[in-house]
């Protein structure tokens, strides 16, 4: 025999909340099956049923009100307020003719550009101080008064300025200092090691030594000295070395 | 030379001791030490060298000069005299001075070309000291 959804619901010990969450169903539908205001939709009474663990036949189609509960009302909804062209028609009730023809509003006007950050104006001035130029030439070279400037054109400009200004410290600040690598002295030792020079060392220890580069890392080179013995030279050794004349080692070496 | 390159000197002849050693025997604070031999701008004051040069038994003196004189001041000195395309002179380790325009110098040597014509290439760390010493302001507002 078939029961209310309220009876069932409340033998189940289950509140709307929860079986409105396990129905996948509005809590506002629930309450108006249980209170009779309209029956159970058949494409719901399946999920109900699952919802409360008994057979979509036990769970009547429209249930009885609840003794001492009021019927429940449906509350108007209150009109929504709807801003119209001037001129265009009021929207007329809920059918589908209505439902198609969604009205909107005019776009609202779009915002006033925003007035420059006072931390864009300070930036602007730091600029003009590194570039050695007045607010007033500036203004020459934009067209406009700064005050004038808008956020985003204030931007542009800080952008154009900073751009100077990586210029100007590059040749200010940015001094000739190669020196993140080996690359000259590399340079240097790859060519004299293809051209099979001869280079003379200077020791620390006041001696000295020459011979061919036949190879050399960050802290050493090795050299073929006339008689054909490899050396290491430690380059914390050295003092300095020098590109013999060509034709030199030659003739010492000779026998 | 820099008391940088001067103490990695000291260090190897001392048979490669390393810099925690040497930190934990001169009580100076961690990390300093490699500061000092590895930085290019003069690190380290009169009580580190002090206690430095006591470690290796040499006069305070000896290494408290090096310390103004920076491996970063020589740079500056490079970039005037290229700059303003004027020779440099350079006191080395040996007791040697050479004269000669820059025509390179990296990380580890600078190559000058010699009155002669030469280029000789000379180790940074072997340069005692050099004329003319720019100033800081000199070479970066050239």
């Amino acid at each position: 025999m078939a029961e209310n959804l309220w009876a069932l619901r409340e033998q189940k010990k289950v509140s709307v909340a929860t079986l409105a969450n396990r129905a996948g169903l509005p809590i506002g539908l629930i309450m108006e099956y249980e209170s009779g205001f309209r029956s159970i939709d058949p494409r719901h009474l399946g999920r109900l049923a699952r919802a409360l663990y008994v057979d979509e036949a036990e769970i009547k189609l429209r249930c009885d009100p609840r003794p001492g509960a009021g019927q429940l009302e449906r509350q108007p909804r209150p009109e929504r307020e709807i801003s119209r062209a001037p001129g265009a028609p009021a929207r007329s009730g809920s059918g589908p003719a209505g439902a198609g023809a969604k009205e909107r509003g005019p776009r609202p006007e779009p915002r006033p550009p925003a007035p420059a950050r006072p931390s864009q104006i300070a930036h602007v001035q730091t600029l003009l101080r590194q570039l050695d130029l007045t607010p007033a030439q500036l203004e020459v070279e934009v067209g406009k008064p700064l005050a004038e400037l808008d956020r985003t054109a204030m931007s542009g400009l800080l952008r154009s300025l900073q751009d100077r200004t990586r210029d100007l410290t590059a040749e200010r600040h940015r001094a000739y200092l190669p020196e993140s690598v080996d690359t000259y002295e590399a340079r240097y030792l790859t060519e004299a090691q293809a051209a099979g020079a001869v280079l003379r060392f200077t020791l620390f220890d006041g001696g000295t030594d020459e011979g061919q580069v036949i190879g050399f890392g960050p802290y050493s080179i090795t050299i073929r000295a006339p008689d054909g013995a490899e050396r290491t030279l430690n380059k914390l050794a050295l003092v300095s070395y020098t590109r013999q004349p060509s034709g030199a080692w030659q003739k010492e070496s000779a026998p | 030379m820099s008391l940088g390159d001067y103490l990695r000197l000291l260090r190897a002849k001392a048979g490669g001791i390393t810099p925690l050693e040497i930190e934990a025997a001169t009580e100076l604070p961690k990390g300093s030490y490699r500061l000092m031999e590895q930085r290019y701008r003069a690190i380290g004051d009169d009580e580190s060298a002090r206690k430095l040069a006591d470690f290796y038994g040499l006069p305070f003196e000896d290494l408290r000069w090096r310390l103004d004189w920076p491996r970063k001041a020589l740079s500056r000195s490079l970039v005037a005299v290229v700059r303003q395309t004027s020779p440099i002179t350079l006191y080395l380790w040996n007791g040697q001075t050479v004269t000669g325009r820059v025509k390179w110098w990296d990380l580890g040597a600078d190559g000058l070309e010699t009155e002669a014509g030469h280029l000789l290439v000379v180790q940074r760390h072997a340069a005692e000291r050099w004329e003319p010493l720019a100033k800081e302001a000199e070479a970066d507002g050239l």
